[in-house]
């Protein structure tokens, strides 16, 4: 796992890129396509069209890293020209977006918690029946190789704009604003897609957290 | 009495917009309030944040690969170029 400061991590990034360090090149590619393919994937009409904008970004990133100037993170920069370029062609192809509206991404019936935890009647109807177990909560980094690949595998089960909110905002720490505008929802349909997410991430923890070690 | 205004039930619904700062004034010291007499919602609050922080933490190494072709044409590009 790396822990070195994200500012610090970049700056030495970028040195390596234009030093032509391949290694560096190739840590980029694989680090960020996968959530390229997702955020491209709501402005164009198919995965093929999604897949051609992440390599014509990538191919940017090796014209334009001489230019780049450290005004915006590396990330951003980079994801700024995805957004870019997804956005034009999906403009030439007329796209309807699938999130824009919270069709794919929410059933209105879905709940945070299954409601069986609850206590359906009397006095204290509505307040945990069966709560989250009170467990020695362990400290993420130590935590995160243990569960983490998990939790992972949880977000690859989510719908694609669940699963595009939880990568942009969890696992690489975006802010509200910068994924409403790298995937064109509003601020409400932004919370409502994390809300889901995160409660499926949470409730897979848990059961973690009541079972380590045990068949997950 | 004053009846609780907020229940567990409530509580896990609205966490996110709690977090996101997106609630009124009302709805939020009404759920902070629910947080000072429930042991457990502030166990799922621990809960929720923890899986953020894991997921932040857990590392980019066990992400998803590129398909190999897709990978390979970049990383040619790039020797190309540099």
């Amino acid at each position: 796992m790396e822990l070195v400061a994200p500012e610090a991590e970049e700056t030495a990034l970028v040195a390596r890129l234009r030093a032509g360090d391949e290694a560096a090149f190739a840590f980029l590619v694989d680090r960020y396509y996968g959530t390229m393919l997702r955020v491209a994937r709501n402005h164009v009409a198919s995965a093929e069209a999604a897949a051609d904008v992440v390599q014509e970004t990538f191919l940017a990133v090796i014209e334009g890293v001489e230019r780049f100037e450290a005004r915006s993170s590396l990330r951003t920069w980079m994801f700024r020209i995805l957004v870019n370029r997804a956005k034009t062609r999906g403009e030439r192809e007329g796209r309807t977006r699938p999130f824009s509206s919270l069709g794919s991404g929410v059933d209105e019936e879905e709940r945070a918690v299954d409601p069986d935890r609850f206590l359906a009647e009397g006095r204290w109807a509505g307040f945990w029946s069966a709560p989250p177990p009170a467990a020695n909560v362990p400290e993420a980094h130590a935590l995160a190789a243990e569960v983490g690949s998990q939790l992972l595998k949880v977000i690859e089960t989510l719908p694609p704009a669940q699963r595009a909110v939880l990568e942009l905002r969890d696992v690489e720490g975006l802010s509200a604003p910068e994924v409403c505008e790298m995937l064109d929802i509003s601020e409400a349909n932004q919370r409502v897609l994390l809300h889901r997410a995160r409660s499926k991430a949470r409730t897979a923890l848990e059961r973690y957290l009541g079972d380590p070690g045990g068949d997950h | 009495m004053r009846q609780p205004v907020v229940r567990c039930v409530e509580f896990v619904e609205s966490v996110t917009d709690w977090m996101e700062g997106a609630l009124t004034d009302d709805e939020r010291v009404a759920l902070e309030e629910h947080l000072t007499i429930c042991p457990h919602c502030t166990e799922y609050l621990a809960q929720l944040r923890l899986s953020s922080a894991v997921l932040r933490a857990a590392d980019r190494t066990t992400r998803e690969a590129p398909p190999p072709e897709a990978r390979q044409a970049l990383l040619e590009a790039f020797r190309r170029r540099r």
